[in-house]
């Protein structure tokens, strides 16, 4: 029995819109197209001697930035974002002939794979105690590229070093790897696959509908990003095993697809029941240090991990210590997501025309920017609401999207927040 | 968890931004225990800020004084001075600007002290977390500034105990840091290491030190804290001496090397609660493997 | 095309190339030393600061440990320019003996950092203004000594100027005959403002005078840029300035002029216009790119390539043909003539074409003598 699918259905739905676009993108010039989205034309202003004004969009830009901050700080306490959930995932990237194509630029696979990089990046961020493993399909075979492990670079080395497509897909080899693999993890893990599929067809050795089954019978989870159009088999295998399936349309699209499977499914965040988890801060060992690692069991110079229980060195984190079982994280990869939970107040905006409005600070507290305009008139400036320094906009900004403290507050020993208690 | 990517450095131009450690109880400890004192250690720190100015003359150097009760700016390099005599008195512009700064931002600091009472007291670690956040908002000014900017980098010249609760603050700042790719140089100067500093620096890529002895504080600087990143690619550095990752616990603030994870919001506790204090969660069974057995249930649901 | 005869790369290859004596009595000067430390590769630098107060001799072997594997060419490069420049001395044992190039005072001062607008910089285009005031600057030096001055006085004067504060007036008496004539050229080249008060007289130091020891280093000039040049080869130059705008005319075929921006394209006419007044293709990209408007400036390349390889193209269009004035010689007498004539010019690299069979000969024109007299020794 030789199962080969060959369905291929262009999406009609898309197809014509695509067209279109096309057309008109055919008909302008590459320094055209530059100009096209930005219109930046129609923002150009002059002043009283027809000179052209550098447009300030400074302020404006800030306005909507406050907006946008006001409303963020009233959802983000309502939503409960599962981060604990430990899930397993088997990124499976499909490298057969088909991937060579260029309706990608510069190809599929090199799209795929800078996608895949910042699939990974993004999913550790979402889910710091998660695994990833990385299976590449090439010549019809399946092939194990990494193993499960909690460190994105040594994933994105391997799949960097690794590039190159030739050969026919197929899915079933592919399945029936990562079930093998993921029949051996402990039942707590959230088991999941993600295949970014290119090819049309699949070239399997058995029969792929018991590997389905097989996957199915072991609660794998499995979801399909497909990059050229929608297949039979692809659509079965994600409603049989409760996975998601979708095509991209483009790069942008092909990227919004994958990110969408960073965050834990909705199906499992929802009905996880929340739990204490004991877990171990392992030191890191000095570089240069020679130890037998637990987990290969071999020895290795350097860059060890030591369980804080039972002593043992492992080699990477996340990981569960491999002779007292205790769950090994590094701490640092918890603390990235507290600003989450101790959001920063946002900052007033400070009239400049107060009555004693020349006492005001001149310099912004953060970065020292003088805070006065020209004339010796207070500029434009935000106080923070607990320790009341004044700050400059982009200040504020920084602050607000990527520092995620008060400058103020934390030189400040008696106004410091509390914290967790 | 990895340092940063190794970004291309065109030139040895460089910010430094150094954080001064200005804990009088770091200072009066160290002095009945051995000889280094406050004014050596700052004769060291004065002549490293001079060799650094002095290697490229678009080199900047910007000095932040982390105390104990307050943070402040002490010394700008690139801030408009007043009119400077070319042949000034024997001692040398930067010299008198700080030490003069430095003098009222330390008095300054003990009076907030006093308002304070003994809540600092108790607690003699220095507002690090202050002073790395004052030391990045600068670094992003200067980003703004235009294509054209010196690679910037911090130096930490700490010698406090870690406080533990600025350990999410702490971390915060660290996390920023290696987004906008500042490496952050840590040197201890106290009696033990700073499991803080050993997080920054490995996460951002720069080198931790805790100089065996003190006394030649200029020539570990001047050998191993004024590379600039350029040359850094070329050169044998400090490897990392271990990093200690233990994490601060929400409820007691302690460090802790082991602890319980919320699993809905990661909160660190070091005991066994009933109900998480962040995120209210109510946590049901202690039993792991019982959670995900009732996960796998639900997830036979199909999905649209 | 201009040909520019190469001496030394830069201002600090020419303070090398002194002799010992005045390399090491150039060296009493702090000046000289925060000049020449400044100058130094970046590895280098930091051997210098790193070795500042030690006095023994280091070996080779374990300054080599310093670095890691990749940066040994580097760490070669730097250490090679220390001993050039006599900052290191290598002693019998094969070890570099690390020397205090610089008097302990010199971390005692501080150079100011301002800058202010200068009247000068306007005299200075096209080039990067730092290497045309070298390409000015090393001439000068090395006329020196026909003017009957000592090179080594001049370099110190230079590089104490390029120490002085920016904007603050010099009173003229503390300079000695030969600075004050010196200081008269410079104020031609705008690198100091002369001044003349009622009784006395003062010199103002210009940023081009500041710059002059950055000048001798690599770091590129810090500027903002004003141009954008788009796929197209249509041209945007956001100036006021004059002079931009006959610069950009120079090259490109300016159609617009607004207020504050100039709208040009670059055509094979006007390229051809500029190589023919003797501007090159490279001296051209290199201005749209040193010039590159900021938008552009942070993409790679900020001058599209489709341009920069119109306009190379346009100037090998150019120079199908080479015209080398020669000499044609035939009619040897054997072929061990022809053959020992051919390696000879060969040799002596005027060979320019040769027919082994026929027995011609094809030589440079100025090898002409040598040839006739090489020649007629064969006879």
């Amino acid at each position: 029995m030789d199962p080969r699918f060959n369905v291929a259905e262009k999406r009609q739905l898309n197809g014509e819109e695509e067209e279109e676009e096309e057309d008109d993108e055919n008909n302008m010039e590459a320094w055209e197209r530059a100009y096209a989205d930005e219109r930046s034309w129609e923002s150009l202003q002059e002043d009283e001697s027809g000179l052209l004004r550098a447009i300030d969009s400074n302020a404006l830009h800030h306005a909507q930035y406050r907006r946008r901050l006001r409303s963020l700080s009233t959802v983000s306490t309502a939503t409960r974002i599962q981060k604990g959930l430990i899930r397993y995932l088997y990124v499976v990237i499909d490298f057969s002939r088909a991937a060579s194509e260029t309706d990608f630029k510069p190809s599929r696979m090199a799209v795929a794979a800078k996608h895949v990089e910042a699939f990974i990046r993004e999913f550790f961020d979402q889910n710091p105690l998660s695994h990833i493993a990385l299976i590449t399909i090439r010549d019809g075979v399946a092939q194990c590229l990494t193993d499960l492990g909690g460190s994105p670079d040594s994933h994105i080395k391997a799949l960097m070093g690794k590039l190159g497509c030739s050969g026919d897909s197929s899915l079933q080899n592919a399945l029936d790897l990562v079930h093998g693999y993921l029949n051996q993890i402990p039942s707590y893990g959230h088991r999941e696959v993600l295949i970014l599929y290119s090819a049309l067809s699949t070239c399997d050795p058995g029969d792929i509908m018991e590997t389905i089954q097989k996957c199915k019978n072991s609660k794998i989870r499995c979801s399909v990003v497909g990059l050229s159009a929608e297949i039979y088999i692809c659509r079965h295998l994600c409603q049989e095993t409760g996975g998601t399936y979708t095509v991209a349309m483009d790069e942008a699209h092909m990227k919004e697809l994958l990110l969408e499977h960073a965050p834990p499914p909705p199906a499992i965040a929802e009905f996880a029941v929340s739990n204490l988890i004991k877990m171990g801060f392992p030191q890191r060992a000095a570089e240069g240090v020679v130890s037998i690692c637990s987990c290969h069991k071999e020895a290795k110079v350097g860059g060890g991990y030591t369980c804080p229980r039972c002593k043992a060195r492992v080699c990477e984190l996340p990981t569960e210590c491999q002779i007292c079982g205790l769950t090994l994280v590094s701490s640092p990869h918890l603390a990235r997501s507290y600003h989450h939970l101790f959001p920063i107040t946002p900052f007033n905006d400070v009239s400049p025309t107060l009555p004693n409005s020349h006492k005001l600070p001149r310099a912004c507290f953060g970065c020292q920017q003088p805070l006065i305009q020209s004339g010796n008139k207070p500029g434009l400036r935000v106080a923070c609401p607990n320790c009341n320094q004044h700050f400059c906009l982009d200040c504020d900004i920084y602050i607000h999207e990527s520092l995620h403290n008060c400058p103020g507050c934390e030189s400040q020993r008696n106004s410091k927040p509390v914290t967790g208690e | 968890m990895a340092s940063v990517p190794s970004k291309l450095y065109s030139d040895d131009v460089s910010l430094v931004v150094v954080l001064l450690d200005t804990n009088p109880f770091l200072w009066t400890a160290t002095a009945t225990a051995t000889t280094f004192t406050f004014p050596e250690f700052l004769a060291h720190v004065l002549s490293f800020l001079n060799s650094i100015i002095l290697l490229n003359q678009l080199n900047q150097v910007v000095v932040i004084a982390t105390g104990l009760n307050s943070c402040d700016y002490i010394f700008d390099s690139s801030a408009p001075s007043k009119v400077e005599p070319f042949e000034s008195a024997r001692m040398p512009l930067l010299y008198s600007r700080v030490l003069r700064r430095l003098e009222d931002f330390l008095g300054s600091d003990e009076r907030s002290e006093r308002s304070n009472g003994a809540a600092a007291a108790a607690a003699p670690s220095s507002l690090l977390s202050g002073s790395l956040s004052l030391a990045l908002c600068y670094i992003q000014r200067v980003f703004r500034s235009g294509a054209l900017h010196p690679q910037p980098r911090i130096l930490c010249l700490q010698g406090s105990p870690d406080g533990p609760e600025q350990y999410v603050a702490v971390m915060n700042a660290i996390f920023s840091a290696q987004r906008s790719m500042v490496p952050i140089d840590s040197c201890v100067i106290g009696a033990q290491h700073s499991a803080f500093l050993q997080q920054a620096s490995y996460i951002t890529g720069g080198v931790y030190l805790k100089p065996p002895m003190l006394d030649g504080l200029f020539q570990y600087l001047s050998t191993i804290f004024a590379t600039d990143l350029h040359s850094r690619s070329f050169l044998q550095l400090p490897k990392p001496v271990g990093v200690d990752f233990r994490a601060s616990c929400f409820c007691h603030k302690k460090t802790i090397d082991m602890g319980y994870i919320c699993s809905v919001c990661l909160s660190i506790f070091c005991k066994h609660h009933k109900k998480c204090s962040t995120c209210g969660s109510v946590f049901g069974q202690a039993n792991p493997e019982a959670a995900a057995a009732a996960t796998d249930r639900k997830r036979k649901a199909p999905e649209v | 095309m201009p040909q520019v005869r190469i001496i030394a790369k830069n201002f600090m290859d020419m303070v090398a190339a002194l002799p010992e004596l005045k390399l090491d009595k150039l060296y009493e000067n702090t000046f000289i030393c925060e000049a020449v430390l400044r100058s130094l590769p970046p590895l280098a630098k930091k051997y210098v600061l790193q070795l500042l107060f030690i006095d023994a001799p280091v070996t080779a072997k374990s300054m080599e440990e310093w670095v890691l594997a990749d940066g040994l060419s580097k760490h070669r490069v730097a250490i090679d320019r220390l001993i050039q420049l006599r900052v290191f001395l290598e002693t019998t044992e094969s070890g570099a003996l690390p020397r205090e190039p610089m008097p302990s005072n010199i971390t005692v001062r501080l150079p100011t950092l301002e800058e202010l607008d200068v009247y000068a910089l306007e005299q200075w285009e096209l080039m990067d203004t730092n290497a045309q005031l070298w390409y000015i600057m090393r001439e000068y030096i090395s006329n020196s000594e026909d003017r009957g001055e000592d090179p080594a006085d001049l370099i110190s004067f230079l590089l104490e100027l390029s120490f002085h504060a920016t904007g603050q007036a010099y009173n003229l008496n503390t300079l000695i005959d030969v600075q004050m004539h010196t200081l008269k050229d410079l104020a031609d080249l705008g690198l100091v403002k002369l001044q003349q008060g009622r009784k006395e007289s003062w010199f103002i130091p210009t940023k081009l005078a500041t710059n002059l020891s950055m000048s001798l280093t690599d770091s590129s000039a810090r500027k903002e840029g004003f141009v954008v040049v788009e796929t197209n080869f249509r041209l945007y130059a956001y100036s006021t300035s004059k002079l931009h705008s006959e610069i950009l005319r120079l090259f490109a075929r300016v159609e617009y002029q607004l207020p504050n921006l100039i709208v040009g394209a670059i055509t094979k006419e006007s390229l051809y216009n500029a190589f023919e007044n003797g501007i090159t293709a490279e001296q051209i990209i290199s201005f749209l790119q040193q010039n590159a408007h900021p938008r552009v400036a942070e993409r790679t390349p900020s001058v599209p390539e489709n341009v920069t390889d119109q306009i190379r193209l346009w100037e090998t269009d150019l120079n199908r043909v080479e015209i080398t004035p020669a000499h044609f010689y035939d009619e040897f007498l054997s072929k061990d003539v022809f053959e020992g004539a051919s390696d000879y010019a060969r040799e002596n690299g005027g060979l320019l074409w040769e027919d082994s069979k026929k027995m011609r000969l094809v030589v440079n024109a100025e090898m002409h003598a040598q040839m006739r007299e090489y020649l007629r020794r064969q006879k």
